[in-house]
């Protein structure tokens, strides 16, 4: 049976490696291990082998949880756990084992360490990485965003409805919002390219966290760039805004990523950091000669207000037309889709409206994320925003002199820009075929996970701080007797966990008051005499405890119906109390005339 | 299970003793470093992936093995072990010492070996008084005392080893090792080889020693039958250590002639130094021949 413990959490461990990340370092020692196990597990014979995979396989465990978070993960992660301790305990565990013992007795140190653990792991003060190791590609994005974007070389737009995020707020959920995540300063006649970001990473600062205002949890991607709305200050050590307005995970790419963020009272310093020479970046002139000729119109204008508001204006006049599927444009260019075809999707409006803004001498960007999302409200928690691959978005953002950088859709003047085609406009595509129980489950699944997040995920060196502060207050240097008050304590709790032996039968409820007697049965002696003989002892308790043992005769030897058993029963409880009272009565009077 | 000897340990020799923290002693086993050694890679691996999973499983099992410690040393504090009053054995060969163990609350596996005897393991122990043999291998005859006790356990987890040191105070008396070879014996008045003169025969009882058995007959495949002696005083041996041979190599000799003649159910006698016992047969008369010889 312990072999077939250890290979049932073998085959648990291999289970969990198959959803690992390979291009993460981590991947391979965990692999490793769980093969190394499976292997000396093969060739166990000696407890001391047993006792090696035991570990072996609780220790891969440990490096699953750091590469796999997610709630459903750590769910078969604490199974495993538990599978793996009770085959440790078995080796120890002699004579006949039974399944029953050994999980009660698994569960029961667990729950004994686990004080203990709880509060090493909440009060302990972390520390950050002691160094970084980035060792994932950020090149591949498997998100439904490129840090290329080249919506001229698409000729049809699938939609994957994948899910991409999902967020909770503290207060109100925001009306279609924009969530940027990549920002695109580099063009070259048709694309649009990221600049190399700074790959330095940042000085640490643990930030005082007043009120986390939303709670992001992110699908498996390997860009480092994460959606925000771009007003909110992160609220963990490990994000960082850069210069051009992407907030940056400075954290290895994991499988599931969770992003705190506050709100900001105030403007972000990007959002007023000022425009270098990339984002005046075109192509050599003549190579767009129709956008450059109408662009070369608006330059005349004095205010790059006024430049802007001739933009809208020539877009909101021209017939332009929202398709997913607008055809390969390469041929024809920017100019051949802002002058003929006139038919594109979000990529091609930013695209053509931000190359318009750079030759008519504003600088202009493009940013690639998501918009909108849906509200979802899960059984028995609080509302969140659901974001899927299809609210994949690109809009622009142009630098006014005065005021910053200020985000502008193109999008939205297609069609005429009336608010009835909008959805159309922005091909929100909610009325398809949907299997609507699986949808309901993965909402309800989501909630959960979000609350997971929420709680579990977001409990890191920033929030402890925060936390210890709120609870220390103004010394912060108790914390080193906390931690071995706390210690103490809870190791007390887990060794009388260990010694809890079950509740006492009835029986052995009466031996401990007949002990109080000084009447502790003898080898071979029947329950019954021994009620006898305590009687005879103890005159003045001889009623109750004749009762007593004639009802323990008559449950134990006489044949008797069910119902007859039944009363014979609570004659029995009713003996028993009476017992008991008169013990208490017996030692409070004997009290008394002392 | 590898046990652990301390250069420096505090002897305690007695009849019975109730193991405590004066002569409990405990360590963690080379499993238990690995474990300690594991639980620091969970929290490197914790502390750079910012992982909080890892991180508890990591002060998880540093909280296991903080309780295993005191498990472990509850699993042998406590105990009570009392001497029994050993059984006669000879030398040279495993020996079996007896030891009561008591206890108030079950205890999970306990290993027991007196040094240089196999090792006895017990997978769990019940409340009240149990009963065990433990071997050992003296190397010498007289009333001796058995090597140390050495108890050890390292339930539940393997994490530590707890274990004790004892040297049982009741002696056990250790008769020389039995040796095929010469020794003195005055010649008896008529030499004959005794199990073939026998007279007649009668129905075998169940209790009579199975030398008497005639085994031919049974063989010819009539009912077992025992062998009737008509006179058997006339066969006496009266040993005496060999002459020109070390007193103790002579004494050996004699227990194995002494076990052989007793085994045929010869009358002998012994003849040692200071100590004169006379012809006769019988258990007790074997164990006094050999009880004087172990203390001779």
């Amino acid at each position: 049976m312990k072999r077939a413990l250890a290979w049932f959490t073998g085959c648990l461990l291999v289970l969990q490696c198959s959803g690992l990340d390979l291009a993460w370092l981590l991947s391979w020692p965990t692999l490793g291990l769980v093969l190394v196990s499976s292997l000396k597990l093969l060739e166990a014979r000696q407890p001391a082998d047993h006792r090696l995979v035991a570990l072996l396989q609780l220790l891969a465990v440990g490096l699953l949880a750091a590469q796999m978070p997610g709630l459903l993960a750590s769910l078969l992660q604490l199974f495993t756990a538990l599978f793996a301790l009770a085959a440790l305990l078995a080796q120890e565990l002699g004579g006949a084992l039974r399944w029953r013992r050994l999980l009660l007795r698994s569960g029961q140190l667990i729950a004994a360490a686990l004080p203990l653990a709880a509060v090493l792991f909440l009060f302990l003060p972390r520390i950050g990485p002691l160094w970084i190791t980035d060792v994932g590609s950020g090149q591949v994005a498997t998100t439904g965003l490129s840090p290329e974007l080249d919506p001229l070389g698409i000729a049809e737009l699938v939609r994957r409805d994948a899910p991409a995020a999902r967020v909770r707020f503290s207060g109100a959920l925001p009306v279609e919002p924009y969530w940027r995540v990549l920002v695109h300063d580099r063009f070259d006649g048709r694309r649009w390219l990221r600049s190399a970001v700074a790959q330095s990473r940042p000085p640490f600062t643990p930030a005082v966290v007043s009120a986390t205002t939303q709670w992001w949890s992110l699908e498996p991607a390997r860009s480092r760039s994460v959606p925000w709305d771009g007003a909110s200050l992160p609220a963990s050590a490990d994000l960082q805004i850069q210069p051009d307005g992407e907030l940056m995970l400075w954290q290895p790419p994991s499988q599931l990523r969770t992003v705190r963020l506050q709100l900001s009272s105030e403007p972000l310093p990007w959002q007023q950091q000022p425009p270098t020479a990339r984002d005046m970046q075109f192509p050599p002139r003549g190579q767009l000669s129709r956008l450059e000729a109408l662009a070369a119109r608006w330059a005349a204008l004095p205010r790059d207000v006024d430049r802007l508001a001739a933009a809208e204006a020539w877009f909101r006049s021209q017939p332009f037309r929202y398709s997913l599927a607008p055809g390969d444009l390469r041929e024809a260019g920017l100019d051949g889709f802002l002058f003929d075809q006139q038919v594109g999707f979000c990529g091609h409006y930013a695209s053509g409206f931000t190359a318009l803004m750079r030759a008519a001498g504003v600088p202009a960007r493009v940013v690639s994320g998501y918009q909108g999302g849906r509200s979802v409200q899960p059984l028995g928690g609080s509302p969140y925003l659901e974001i899927r691959q299809s609210d994949a978005h690109a809009w622009s953002e142009i630098w006014l002199a005065g005021e910053g950088w200020r985000q502008v859709d193109p999008t939205t003047w297609v069609g005429g820009g009336s608010v009835a085609s909008r959805e159309a406009v922005l091909g929100r595509n909610l009325g398809g075929p949907r299997r609507g129980w699986w949808r309901w489950l993965q909402w309800q699944w989501w909630g959960l996970d979000l609350a997971w997040t929420r709680w579990w995920l977001s409990f890191d060196q920033t929030a402890q701080t925060a936390w210890l502060n709120q609870l220390l207050g103004s010394n912060p240097n108790w914390i080193g007797w906390l931690v071995l008050a706390g210690g103490a304590l809870a190791f007390a709790l887990g060794l009388r966990v260990t010694r809890w032996r079950g509740v006492a039968t009835p029986i052995q409820r009466t031996l401990r008051l007949l002990e109080t007697l000084d009447v502790t049965p003898q080898p071979g002696e029947s329950f019954a005499a021994l009620c006898h003989r305590a009687a005879a002892s103890h005159s003045e308790l001889s009623v109750p405890l004749l009762a007593v043992a004639e009802a323990h005769q008559q449950l134990a030897h006489a044949p008797l119906s069910r119902r007859e058993r039944q009363l014979q029963q609570r004659l029995w409880q009713q003996a028993l109390r009476h017992l008991a009272r008169s013990v208490s009565d017996f030692w409070s009077g004997r009290a008394a005339r002392r | 299970m590898h046990s652990v000897e301390p250069p420096l340990l505090r002897r305690s020799r007695s009849a019975q003793l109730r193991l405590g923290l004066r002569n409990v002693y405990i360590v963690p086993t080379r499993f238990g470093l690995l474990w300690l050694a594991g639980v620091a890679l969970l929290q490197l691996v914790a502390i750079q992936t910012r992982s909080n999973g890892t991180l508890l499983l990591g002060c998880l099992l540093l909280g296991l093995m903080l309780l295993a410690m005191h498990l472990t040393h509850d699993n042998l504090n406590g105990l009570h072990l009392v001497c029994d009053q050993p059984a006669p054995g000879f030398a040279s060969q495993s020996v079996p010492y007896p030891l009561r163990l008591r206890s108030r609350v079950a205890r999970q596996r306990l290993r027991l070996q007196l040094k240089g005897g196999e090792s006895l393991v017990l997978e769990s122990l019940e409340v009240g008084e149990t009963s065990i043999n433990l071997s050992w291998c003296p190397q010498r005859r007289g009333l001796q005392r058995p090597a140390p006790l050495h108890i050890e356990t390292i339930a539940p987890l393997g994490l530590f080893v707890c274990w004790s040191r004892w040297e049982p105070s009741c002696e056990q008396l250790i008769i020389p090792a039995r040796r095929p070879g010469p020794v003195a014996d005055r010649q008896p008045r008529c030499f004959q080889d005794g199990m073939e003169d026998w007279q007649d025969l009668k129905p075998y009882r169940a209790g009579e020693r199975l030398a008497l058995v005639d085994w031919s007959s049974l063989a010819k495949g009539r009912p077992l039958q025992s062998k009737q002696f008509s006179d058997p005083e006339q066969h006496q041996y009266q040993l005496r250590p060999a002459p020109g041979l070390a007193f103790e190599t002579a004494l050996e000799h004699l227990a194995d002639r002494i076990w052989r003649l007793h085994q045929r159910g010869e009358i002998y006698g012994l003849e040692l130094p200071g100590r004169c016992l006379p012809p006769q047969r019988g258990l007790r008369h074997r164990d006094a021949c050999l009880e004087a010889l172990a203390l001779a």
